[in-house]
């Protein structure tokens, strides 16, 4: 479909055989990029105590990700605020941008979710490993098995540690595909019926635009939320 | 125009108790929305990653299709396994 079209804008750049050509899905997310420091700078240019009201959501995006962190993850993992808050901040932005009519969702491509899933994988086995050595591996070996079963669990628990970055990225990129591929299949029916049959999907696709709004935070919410849940399992390690 | 130093006490504590009301409440309805996306994938995504390991190893040891079938098992495993942890999450939060 046409909205998912990759297409190179500007001149074709080729470092070392790989093609980083500036792209549309670029261009997409340097807007989504720019929008939040647009939108925080301008949250944070004036510090009132009764504040305006774009202070007062900017406040509410921090303190909601600051207890979310709290909540999942416990006071350790205050350290990795900046990196979870821009993280909701970009998927959030992402998404909602994507929206916007003749934009482009830069979420709703695999790879671009697999790549930040698996940058998250990669950090929290390393910050792992880091925070508790060789300790870390007794994470597939859970405590109160019996010795035979344990080459049985040891592995399906490491197969349940590795499906962590697809999960995280299929989920993502199929909820965005799908929402944005429904609401292209209602226009159709729009198109298609014509000016007597037309309004009833008019009227759904109304209501997808909506419920698309929503699964857009949900998603920007869950990714966020299941960082800090892999980040709890590495700093604290018995739970 | 000067604001008596008191009702601008005030005034914040008030609105950082409807702030806090407002998010959380949010943040319950959300999470529950959310954990019911979390579910499914969870399952699937174990499946294929077993499935995947299965396929890479019977190209290793030339044991087509043994250890496809194996691992196609053990994801199954993992998944559900995964499901009950993310329902068990589930359970502590509320």
């Amino acid at each position: 479909m046409q909205q998912f079209s990759v297409h190179k804008i500007g001149p074709e750049i080729k470092i070392a055989g790989i093609d980083l050509s500036f792209t549309n899905a670029s261009l997409f997310m340097v807007i989504s990029a720019l929008t939040i420091l647009l939108f925080l700078f301008l949250g944070t240019k004036e510090k009132k105590i009764v504040p305006s009201k774009i202070q007062l959501i900017a406040e509410m995006f921090y303190s909601f990700v600051a207890k979310m962190i709290n909540d999942t993850a416990g006071s350790k993992a205050k350290p990795y605020f900046p990196f979870i808050f821009s993280l909701f901040m970009f998927v959030l932005f992402c998404n909602m941008v994507g929206m916007l009519p003749y934009s482009f969702t830069v979420t709703s491509h695999i790879i671009v979710t697999l790549i930040m899933a698996l940058f998250i994988f990669i950090a929290v086995t390393i910050i792992g490993f880091v925070k508790h050595g060789f300790k870390y591996l007794s994470i597939f070996v859970p405590s109160g098995v019996p010795a035979v079963l344990l080459p049985l669990i040891t592995i399906i628990e490491i197969i349940s540690y590795l499906s962590r970055p697809v999960s995280l990225s299929v989920r993502l990129f199929a909820n965005m595909m799908a929402g944005h591929t429904m609401l292209k299949v209602f226009g159709g029916f729009v198109i298609s019926l014509g000016f007597l049959g037309g309004w009833l999907p008019l009227g759904f696709s109304v209501a997808l635009t909506g419920l698309e709004i929503l699964v857009a935070f949900l998603q920007a919410y869950v990714f966020a939320i299941l960082t800090c849940i892999y980040l709890n399992d590495a700093l604290n390690l018995h739970h | 125009m000067t604001i008596p130093e008191d009702f601008k006490t005030r005034l914040k504590i008030a609105k950082s108790k409807l702030k806090n009301q407002v998010l959380s409440d949010g943040e319950k309805r959300g999470s529950f929305m959310g954990n019911a996306f979390k579910l499914g994938t969870e399952l699937v995504a174990a499946v294929a990653v077993g499935t995947i390991i299965g396929f890479i190893l019977d190209s290793w040891f030339d044991t087509k299709p043994w250890l496809i079938i194996i691992f196609f098992f053990l994801g199954a495993a993992a998944g559900i396994l995964n499901v009950i942890r993310t329902a068990k999450q589930m359970q502590k939060e509320e």
